[in-house]
């Protein structure tokens, strides 16, 4: 070992010596142009499938979140403490247009949304249906989510006494635009809330939780009908960057009372989270298969370099070269390969992405309902980022060195005349 | 030439240069294994959300009145004689059920949700999520008990429990609203929270006086799994015999009624493939890498043999056979310790509770069980048997490139 450190020691301090021993690594590299052509290969296959992928799968995951947040969640909610456990209805937000105010005024925070939630059941003539209604401020929804604009047909809230449907929830009642609907629910305090209000537009957002339950009336209306004073149940809030949605969270607990929560979008909508995250353990795992089976390609191409060249290197130190140089070249090898290697995958994965931005990937017409549930647009396309185009390079960078190092191991054991008498 | 002496030329040749046939073999073994297990895993969750789409009361075969769908209410509902039975071959069917599941409203003294009531017979539920659930108190005694069972989700949302009364309403037959008080027999744990939000039941035959009506709107048919597997066309041919019966109503399959999990059923079996692809890309560089060095260091040798004589197509065998024996031993012992992976090690599952919502969501089961599959295992085997072959081409041809005599003489 003490050999191989003064060695490698000496081709680092000694200049002109070091750099002599990268050119024989080059020069090495073009004897068998075969074997390189192969190694290389091997690495940049990687590289494109591991960076193409990664482009891709990553690109996903910033539009799901966006997608699903923008949708009716938005980006962090404020909510009674103990609301997100219970729902229950008269755990409210009190105050609530002073919270909201503070709420508006904290940097980072675009729009808010005031929104007061019940459960009620909905009648139009004879027929009867649960839903959620929601008593929202219309202006206040446009400027924080998407999910108030998805109209099938009608308008949205303009007046009072007016209401929006879900698409389903409509059919189930036998609704259409200009029918009254009679909403009855429980109030706070066990009040009965009793409403009525004229269908003015329809809803179809395309998820089927949604279009089958809501229902949209004007925040003052509900209010009064459900026995609310200045109280909402959720704070829905835009921030201007989702990837810092958590600061805005730290700043508006510093701001809020502790009798309120404030939840970032991956505790809203926790499923979300975990779906990213158990996708990317699924494509890690497949990532780490691949690049495992080209670093083993590239220790068998290093097994056969070292030992078909076992009586060049017995010359080698026989002229008195030391077993660290030998190696330290046979380090410089790889590096050229998996850089040659790296590059090409690298450009081919570039094209390949860059490509695929501008058409996208459709999904086919059964997947697309699929994806939909998880919030992801009809077509797919992937996106530059850092960690795609640099995780494949680096684990192959350091596979093809390890992979060259195991079998030159054995230059250190190596004896000149030995080596020298050696089949060739 | 006979091929038993090329076959032992060939084994020899790969016994000169153990190390380095080993790494190749390793790296053989670890993409098959690979494969095997991931395919394993890609099967699990592909059946898991197949039978949870199945579990979801909807069966393999369903018989609607036509419109239910559109719009599920009593009176999208058909008569259904009392002895009815599905005309299918015992065996074949693993049980069926016949259902009222309307949309209701259910309040107790704190809180109101919107659910779907579903009225039932519980001896015939053993083909739905409700055999599998844990409960707490009782579950129904028969289809005429007029207790409900609710989820313990949808119990804490409403704040009650086992003994207490709720109120649900419902729309009857003749369009009115109706109202009645339930007791609670039980409440049922299933997998996730969406079911048990969904879903409360009571006996079929208790809900049908509650609408005043001696109807069901659904009879779901679940068939055995292992005839499913046995005989692809097992589903249609009921399907069409179910028709024929009931002509005057809608008989879906579970592809029809859940068509995200159809599609992703679909889906899996090309991704499998795709993925085969990409493992073999990766392994060919490195077995033509080693067939090409093993073949220029005996340039000299195969000039030798072709010049005492041996047919060029004779050395292109013995190359293709070196390449198909080590892809061979190779594959056998990657099947082994990819069947060794997800037996032994991944037996019993892995447990993917911590991303119960996540998983939920994408219609999975929180406990994921590989699945090997015979077909699958076949498809490796003979998939990695022929891009040996082709692996072997290029260095086949080196051999043969070159006339004995300059071959002899480098």
């Amino acid at each position: 070992m003490s050999e191989a450190v003064v060695g490698q020691t000496d081709v680092r301090t000694g200049g002109v010596h070091g750099f002599l021993i990268v050119r024989i690594g080059w020069r090495n590299l073009w004897r068998n142009r075969r074997r390189t052509f192969l190694t290389t290969g091997g690495i940049a296959f990687a590289v494109f499938l591991v960076v193409s992928f990664m482009a891709l799968q990553l690109g996903q995951y910033d539009v799901m979140e966006e997608n699903a947040t923008s949708l009716l969640t938005g980006h962090v909610q404020v909510q009674h403490a103990h609301y997100p456990e219970d729902s229950r209805f008269e755990e409210t937000i009190e105050h609530a247009s002073q919270v909201l105010e503070t709420v508006r005024a904290t940097p980072g925070v675009v729009a808010v949304a005031p929104r007061v939630e019940a459960f009620a059941l909905t009648s139009v003539n004879e027929r009867s249906f649960g839903a959620q209604v929601l008593g929202v401020d219309i202006a206040a929804e446009q400027q924080t989510v998407r999910f108030v604009r998805m109209l099938a047909s009608g308008h949205t809230l303009q007046g009072p006494q007016e209401a929006v449907l879900g698409t389903v929830l409509a059919k189930n009642l036998g609704a259409s635009l200009g029918d009254e609907v009679v909403v009855l629910g429980a109030g706070k305090e066990g009040g009965v809330a009793a409403l009525v209000f004229t269908v003015v537009g329809l809803l179809e957002t395309g998820m089927a939780d949604l279009d089958r339950a809501l229902l949209l009336a004007p925040l003052p209306e509900v209010q009064a009908g459900f026995g609310l004073d200045d109280e909402v149940h959720t704070l829905a809030i835009r921030v201007d960057d989702l990837h810092r949605s958590q600061q805005v969270v730290r700043r508006l607990r510093a701001a809020l009372p502790a009798t309120l929560t404030v939840r970032n979008w991956d505790q809203v909508l926790p499923e979300l989270r975990q779906g990213i995250e158990v996708d990317k353990m699924g494509g890690r795992i497949m990532y780490g298969i691949i690049m495992a089976l080209v670093v083993f390609s590239a220790i068998n191409s290093f097994i056969m370099t070292v030992f078909e060249r076992t009586r060049e290197f017995g010359m080698l130190l026989a002229i008195g070269m030391r077993p660290g140089h030998i190696m330290g070249m046979i380090q410089w090898e790889a590096l050229f390969v998996s850089l040659l290697g790296i590059a090409i995958g690298l450009a081919l994965a570039s094209g390949l992405t860059l490509w695929l931005m501008n058409v996208g990937i459709y999904l086919g017409e059964g997947m697309q309902e699929y994806a939909r549930q998880f919030y992801m647009p009809d077509r797919m396309y992937p996106a530059f980022s850092w960690e795609a185009m640099t995780v494949a390079p680096l684990v192959m960078l350091v596979g093809t060195q390890i992979a060259a190092l195991l079998p030159s191991l054995r230059i250190r054991r190596l004896k000149a005349a030995d080596a020298l008498r050696a089949e060739g | 030439m006979p091929l038993k002496l090329l076959a032992q030329l060939s084994t020899r040749n790969l016994f000169r240069h153990r190390r380095r046939n080993l790494m190749m073999l390793l790296a053989i073994v670890v993409a098959v294994a690979g494969v095997i297990l991931t395919n394993a895993l890609i099967r699990g969750m592909q059946y898991d959300m197949r039978e949870a789409a199945v579990a979801n009361l909807t069966g393999h075969i369903k018989v609607l009145a036509p419109g239910y769908l559109d719009d599920p209410n009593i009176e999208k509902s058909f008569r259904l004689a009392p002895d009815w039975q599905p005309d299918v071959p015992a065996g074949e069917v693993e049980g069926w059920a016949a259902r009222i599941r309307i949309p209701a409203v259910i309040m107790s003294e704190r809180e109101t949700r919107g659910i779907q009531f579903v009225g039932v017979d519980p001896a015939r539920e053993n083909i739905s999520f409700l055999g599998d659930v844990t409960l707490i108190g009782e579950g129904l005694k028969d289809a005429e008990d007029g207790r409900v069972l609710i989820g313990v989700e949808l119990a804490r949302q409403l704040e009650t429990e086992v003994g207490r009364r709720l109120v649900i309403i419902t729309q009857g037959l003749d369009g009115k609203n109706r109202e009645a008080g339930f007791r609670i027999a039980g409440l049922y744990d299933a997998e996730g929270t969406a079911l048990e939000k969904q879903f409360v039941f009571t006996g079929v035959g208790a809900l049908q006086k509650m609408v005043n009506a001696d109807v069901v709107t659904e009879v779901s048919v679940k068939l055995q799994d292992d005839a499913l597997v046995t005989d692809d066309k097992l589903e249609l041919d009921v399907k069409s015999r179910l028709a024929s019966f009931f002509s005057t109503l809608d008989v879906m399959d579970w592809q029809e009624l859940e068509p995200q999990a159809a599609a992703m059923f679909v889906y899996v079996d090309s991704a499998i493939l795709i993925w085969f692809l990409v493992i073999m890309g990766a392994l060919i560089f490195g077995l033509v890498n080693t067939l090409v060095t093993a073949v220029m260091e005996r340039i000299r040798e195969f000039g030798m043999l072709r010049a005492v004589g041996m047919k060029p197509s004779a050395v292109v065998m013995q190359v293709v056979l070196e390449s198909t024996i080590i892809m061979l031993v190779g594959v056998s012992v990657g099947i082994v310790v990819g069947w060794l992976l997800c037996t032994a090690w991944l037996g019993d599952g892995i447990d993917l509770s911590r991303w119960s919502e996540g998983i939920e969501m994408a219609g999975m089961r929180s406990r994921l069980t590989p699945r090997l599959m015979g077909h699958d295992v076949i498809l490796v085997t003979v998939l990695s048997l022929v891009f040996g072959v082709i692996a072997a081409l290029y260095p086949a041809w080196r051999a043969v490139k070159l006339k004995p005599l300059e071959a002899i003489r480098r």
